[in-house]
């Protein structure tokens, strides 16, 4: 007779999961050689739409030219990690029906798609380097002092989280929909605009403003941005990373919440 | 005491009524109504450990539903299940560690890896213990025959090379039982020859439980000694195979091959079943007349060059008991 063992939680699993993910990723090298690419692209373009606009245009109260470019150009940088959806495993998962094989496995299955998608990341997290040194060819960017750059990482991680979050509550719609390319597609455009990673939020006129800020998308770009080049001042710092926090505590909530209700229609309804 | 014990096993799905065309389809946004399907009705099955079954159906009869519910992603809706002592879907994950799996639609390894990088990941999950993995490895390598592409990419392994790595991937952290859902759809004859041994070796020599789902009914011919008939939810036969072929293999089929053409050949006592120019195919049944006495009744009045006797297959008695229905004194006329 075979014995089997109790089950036990074990983190090693998921540090594998992490793992595989970043071999997975590693495999698709022209991947990485087209977003390095289209980011040195992308720093060309901004730089010269923001010198152009600059030219004609008086720069708005503590954004001179070398500022904003140092946003655009971080923006960039950040969006290297944040723009990935890393949750969409979850989606194909349910798309094609593997979800039931992750259900027959002993492991805590949205932990598993989050140390996939943290794998994932960490890959693209490593594509930050070259990208740095390939941007400094074309611009140059302003370097705040370390008490503000230690404070960009916090609100940076943070931001991820929000995003990570965002990603997960959309994939989780397929539980229902199975399909979410269109709502995927909504959620750039308004990452993108919303989020302040193409432009500071401060162009938007201010009853706009309001409204974006009573949204979690500028708590992944714009906080992190802000801080960064200095329009967010030290006095304010505990302000708008409380509301960062509050945001990744709002979204995971409403991410169980998903869960919970699209893993009982898995288990209820038979995915 | 068995292994695996269902009571009054039950699922009903429920699904939001619909009407047709687009007004149903706009209806059905706010609708209310909703309709109940049962997928499974008091099945009542238990297995011993060790034991090899067959669970056979038509498509839509229940066949997965069952497996989804002692795999514990599925609730049953009433009834219940013990699989090794526990209840699946209560303890999905303490259920996980004790079976495996294996779908031939679907596969459960890391598509862009190396097969043996999935095989490093299942030990994890798992937590095998380095030696037996190692040990299990090199036995799986050997009977399913590894070793040839363990360093390649998943995507680009043949359909037979992945189900192997599937059945090594499921066998890996020593379940007690396993299900099979098709495992050898799709693989052509030396394969599912390699699978079926595979199968074969790993109950006897590790006393796992197997659970086969298949529609190649060679499989469970080769494997299994029981099976359990599942039609529309409800379990219809469950026993041994030899009985449901004395029980419904009734008819057989004689081959006469005639030496010259009749074109008015019959025969009493015996249906004539086709005909291709001399060769014709008689049907009789072998509790109203014996082959011996029918072939002395043909060859009284016709030539023949040749005789043939056909024993019906399982598959033939199993598409019977679909299209008639299960009972314990089968119908005696010819379908």
């Amino acid at each position: 007779m075979i014995a089997t063992r109790p089950y036990r939680f074990r983190l090693e699993p998921y540090i594998e999961f992490a793992k595989k993910a970043i071999a997975r990723e590693s495999t698709y090298r022209f991947e990485v050689f087209t977003s390095i690419g289209s980011f040195v692209v992308r720093v060309y373009l901004l730089r010269m739409v923001w010198t152009a606009l600059y030219a004609r245009n008086a720069a708005p109260e503590g954004l001179p030219l070398h500022a904003i470019i140092t946003y655009s150009t971080v923006a960039l940088l950040m969006g290297l990690v944040l723009d990935i959806d890393q949750t969409r495993l979850l989606h194909d998962h349910l798309h094609d029906g593997t979800i039931a094989t992750d259900f027959m496995k002993p492991i805590n299955v949205p932990l598993y798609f989050f140390s996939d998608g943290t794998g994932e990341v960490l890959f693209h997290a490593a594509l930050i380097f070259p990208a740095i040194l390939l941007s400094l060819f074309l611009v140059h960017i302003d370097v705040p002092s370390a008490f503000v750059l230690v404070m960009f990482l916090i609100s940076f991680i943070l931001g991820y989280f929000v995003g990570f979050f965002i990603n997960f509550i959309l994939n989780c719609i397929a539980f229902w929909t199975l399909e979410i390319s269109a709502a995927q597609l909504i959620l750039t455009w308004v990452t993108d605009l919303f989020g302040g990673e193409l432009f500071p939020l401060v162009f938007f006129p201010l009853a706009v403003q309001n409204i974006i800020f009573a949204l979690p998308f500028a708590a992944m770009f714009s906080t992190p941005l802000l801080i960064y080049v200095g329009q967010i001042r030290p006095e304010r710092y505990a302000e708008v990373i409380g509301v960062q926090v509050a945001w990744v505590v709002v979204l995971a909530g409403a991410s169980w919440v998903m869960w919970r209700f699209g893993a009982r229609r898995v288990v209820v309804q038979g995915g | 005491m068995p292994i695996i014990r269902t009571r009054d096993l039950q699922k009903v799905f429920r699904s939001i009524k619909r009407r047709p065309g687009v007004g149903g389809a706009i209806s059905a946004l706010f609708s209310r109504e909703y309709e109940d399907k049962v997928a499974v009705s008091n099945v009542n099955v238990s297995l011993e450990a060790g034991e090899m079954v067959g669970y056979i159906g038509p498509n839509g009869a229940g066949k997965s539903t069952t497996i989804k519910m002692l795999t514990g992603i599925l609730v049953p809706t009433a009834g219940t299940i013990e699989v090794a002592g526990i209840v699946p879907h209560a303890h999905r994950q303490q259920n996980a560690v004790n079976i495996g799996v294996v779908f031939g639609q679907r596969s459960q390894l890391y598509w862009d890896l190396p097969l043996r990088e999935s095989f490093e990941l299942l030990r994890a999950i798992y937590d095998v213990p380095r030696d037996r993995y190692r040990e299990n490895m090199r036995e799986f390598a050997e009977i399913l025959d590894l070793e040839r592409f363990l360093d390649t990419p998943v995507r680009q392994l043949s359909l037979g090379e992945r189900m192997r790595g599937d059945f090594a991937a499921a066998m890996l952290h020593d379940p007690k039982i396993v299900y099979l859902d098709e495992p050898t759809i799709g693989l052509d004859v030396i394969a599912k020859e390699a699978i079926r041994d595979f199968i074969c070796r790993v109950n006897r020599e590790r006393g796992t439980t197997v659970i086969l789902t298949t529609h190649d009914l060679a499989d469970v011919e080769r494997l299994c000694e029981r099976i359990v008939l599942i039609d529309k939810g409800t379990v219809i036969y469950d026993g041994p195979i030899e009985r449901l072929r004395t029980e419904y293999g009734t008819h057989r089929t004689l081959i006469v091959n005639l030496a010259d053409s009749y074109p008015e050949f019959s025969i009493e006592g015996a249906d004539l079943e086709s005909r291709e120019q001399n060769s014709v195919r008689l049907r009789f049944d072998r509790r109203t007349i014996t082959a011996e006495a029918l072939i002395r009744r043909v060859t009284e009045r016709y030539s023949i060059t040749d005789v043939a006797i056909v024993e019906p297959d399982i598959e033939t008695i199993i598409r019977r008991i679909y299209v008639e229905g299960y009972s314990v004194q089968p119908a005696t006329s010819p379908a």
